[in-house]
């Protein structure tokens, strides 16, 4: 390994994606700079930074989008490196092209593989041409007057999707044909709002579909290697909550095949740094979904299995040096399972909360890794993404990681703003988790598991023991009581 | 005095009496020997003679704590402004918001007349768009919001009058 052609790493991100950077950069001697808007005072990266970039913005999330002001305060600290994170600029083409031609190192891939990833459109022909598999679709560019005829004739059920859409975002399934065009007038709304670009392509649902990922990291000397799947099946509104690898569904030659079908899209695309191929998997069969180019959420299962930092390799690969592994080198061991603990309540329809802080104790223990985006005293509005943290365990096999998972959540300390930890706990406490048996529409067929269960008697006699002891009024009044026996036995006698 | 606090949805009236190394417990929630010691930085719950540790932050009315794995929120209930609270709620003809979140497009003005299931209001919250429909005929009365603007959970989003 030779030295960086940068010492000082700019993160453009927030949260605990800009702690978990932060952590990285510094165990290779790069001083950190992270970037923040005010709204994120008292976040734990702001501490772990060597220096924070305060950047403006009329809300947080348009500071954190506000590439210009971002690349001026990499150059204003001394920065030869920007990390876009996950979210925010980092599947931004035009920011990857204006951080090169700033003259500093973009760590993520070229701006030629993010346009073609980019564009859901593009990337499926893409790989559809390279004779990859992709599920039965219909675009909007290709004749809009026959959109909606051309998407009856795939046959229900439907996925309409935005085409420059990403993470879930205006995605509804029709069933019902008849639907079909509010719905797609309503997708395209959303679209609109959100990507600037309405364009529409739908495509056969799978029922029941299970949603499995492959990592991929590929360095700027031709190399390309797979760090094996993620299974990500247990969604709500189409976001992951829980994340695991290996998938406990595929078999020894489905993994081999899905893997390399990612590796082999990445090759074809002269992919660099890290990426992830999406599919979406039902019965043996597996669908090319989308590419990822950046480091997703998840990246830490894969971390804890293959004893690798993807960070490092990222920054590393940015900075021109080959990966230095190759396919053989990569081994996996054990189990490891991710669990998004979010500001939100699961009772009422996983609607966010909001709160403050008041006290935080990460679990620890054998093979627990939290990571951590909040701080005490820290406020939680919904002005951002709901994620507080990521509890990642590893274990020798799957049932010893749900079993240290629980025990590491029921250890987790958050109060002030209502979270999703005991729901966490109760998804892995379900018998379907437990035999695998999930797909991407679980939750939705399982509502029991979102209710909130009532405590039982042996909890509400704790419960009102401790609201008694800590209320000052109460005991003052229990302990005005002997005080009064006392004085009234006295002048009896 | 007497206490009472929402747990879990139930109001549970408690109150304590000196024992001799800490309190006995009576109430809706039962009886028991409870106190709670501080040990070594940690708080930890007596009760009937067992101990675990607990993790409690008192934040006005509210009382955050984890306990047993759980984390709970409890709130102190004070009688007078139970009372109040109920005589204010009753009878409002109005939409709320479900979640925290961002007004979209305001669709309709003071005066309006709406028909049920006419959109009044889109807000958004998390990625998800949610139409406000009228929930009767009526006329609109007034409306608490405008588009961008982000309100909490249980906010005022407009208000009907029946047609008169």
């Amino acid at each position: 390994m030779s030295a960086l052609p940068f010492d000082t790493l700019l993160v453009a991100n927030r949260g605990e994606i800009a702690l978990r950077i932060i952590r990285t950069a510094r165990r290779m001697g790069l001083r950190t700079v992270v970037a923040a808007h005010g709204a994120d005072r008292g976040a734990p990266a702001l501490d772990a930074a060597d220096a924070v970039a305060w950047i403006e913005g009329a809300t947080g999330v348009a500071a954190y989008l506000d590439s210009a002001q971002i690349i001026a305060a990499a150059r204003r600290h001394g920065a030869g490196a920007i990390h876009p994170g996950y979210g925010f600029l980092s599947e931004n083409a035009t920011f990857a092209r204006a951080v090169a031609a700033a003259g500093l190192v973009f760590v993520g891939p070229t701006p030629e593989a993010i346009d073609l990833m980019g564009d859901k459109i593009r990337a499926r022909s893409f790989v559809a041409d390279r004779g990859f598999p992709v599920a039965p679709s219909a675009t909007e560019d290709e004749d809009p007057g026959t959109f909606l005829d051309r998407a009856r004739a795939l046959g229900g059920p439907l996925l309409v999707k935005p085409s420059a859409g990403g993470g879930g975002k205006g995605m509804r399934i029709v069933r019902d044909m008849a639907l079909l065009e509010q719905e797609v007038a309503q997708a395209r709304s959303e679209g609109q709002r959100y990507f600037g670009d309405g364009r529409l392509y739908v495509e056969r649902f799978v029922e029941q579909p299970r949603h499995i990922e492959v990592q991929v990291m590929g360095d700027a000397h031709g190399t390309v290697v797979h760090l094996g799947e993620r299974e990500c099946s247990v969604q709500r509104r189409f976001q992951k909550i829980v994340e695991e690898t290996p998938s406990p569904v595929l078999t020894f030659e489905e993994r081999q095949r899905i893997c390399e079908t990612a590796a082999g899209i990445a090759r074809a695309a002269g992919y660099r740094n890290a990426g992830t191929v999406e599919f979406i998997y039902g019965r043996g069969d597996f669908y090319f979904l989308e590419m990822n180019t950046r480091l997703q959420v998840e990246h830490p299962v894969t971390e804890m299995v293959t004893g690798t930092d993807l960070v490092e390799m990222q920054i590393r690969v940015a900075a021109g040096e080959s990966l230095g592994v190759s396919q053989a080198d990569i081994r996996h061991e054990g189990h490891a399972i991710e669990l998004r603990v979010y500001a939100e309540s699961a009772a009422r329809g996983f609607t966010p909360t909001t709160g403050r802080v008041l006290a935080l104790r990460q679990p620890g223990g054998e093979g627990v890794r939290f990571d951590q985006g909040v701080a005490e005293g820290q406020r939680i509005t919904t002005a951002f993404d709901p994620m507080l943290a990521k509890l990642v365990v590893h274990g020798p096999d799957r049932a010893t990681a749900i079993a240290r998972a629980r025990r590491a959540l029921a250890n987790t300390v958050l109060l002030g703003c209502e979270t999703n930890i005991a729901f966490l706990d109760r998804l892995l406490a379900h018998p379907a988790f437990a035999a695998g048996e999930v797909h991407t529409g679980w939750l939705d067929a399982e509502p029991a598991l979102a209710a909130e269960p009532v405590p039982s008697a042996a909890i509400r006699l704790k419960l009102a023991a401790i609201a008694a002891l800590a209320t000052r009024a109460i005991r003052d009044d229990a302990d005005a009581v002997p005080a009064l026996h006392a004085a009234i036995g006295a002048w009896r006698n | 005095m007497r206490h009472a606090f929402d747990i879990a949805g139930t109001e549970t009236e408690v109150w304590l009496e000196r024992a001799r190394d800490g309190y006995r417990l009576g109430g809706d929630a039962g009886r028991a020997l409870v106190a709670l010691l501080h040990r070594g930085g940690n708080t930890l719950l007596s009760l009937d003679g067992g101990e675990e540790p607990v993790h409690l932050v008192l934040d006005g009315e509210l009382i955050h704590l984890h306990v047993a794995g759980g984390h709970y929120t409890l709130r102190h209930l004070d009688p007078a402004r139970r009372f109040a609270d109920a005589e204010a709620g009753g009878g409002a003809d109005a939409a709320r918001a479900p979640m925290p979140g961002t007004v979209v497009r305001v669709d309709v003005a003071v005066g309006d007349h709406v028909a049920t299931g006419d959109p009044l209001v889109v807000i958004e919250s998390m990625k998800l768009e949610t139409t406000i429909r009228a929930w009767h005929d009526g006329t609109v009365s007034a409306v608490h919001v405008t588009a961008g603007q982000s309100f909490e959970r249980d906010a005022v989003l407009v208000t009907l009058a029946a047609e008169a």
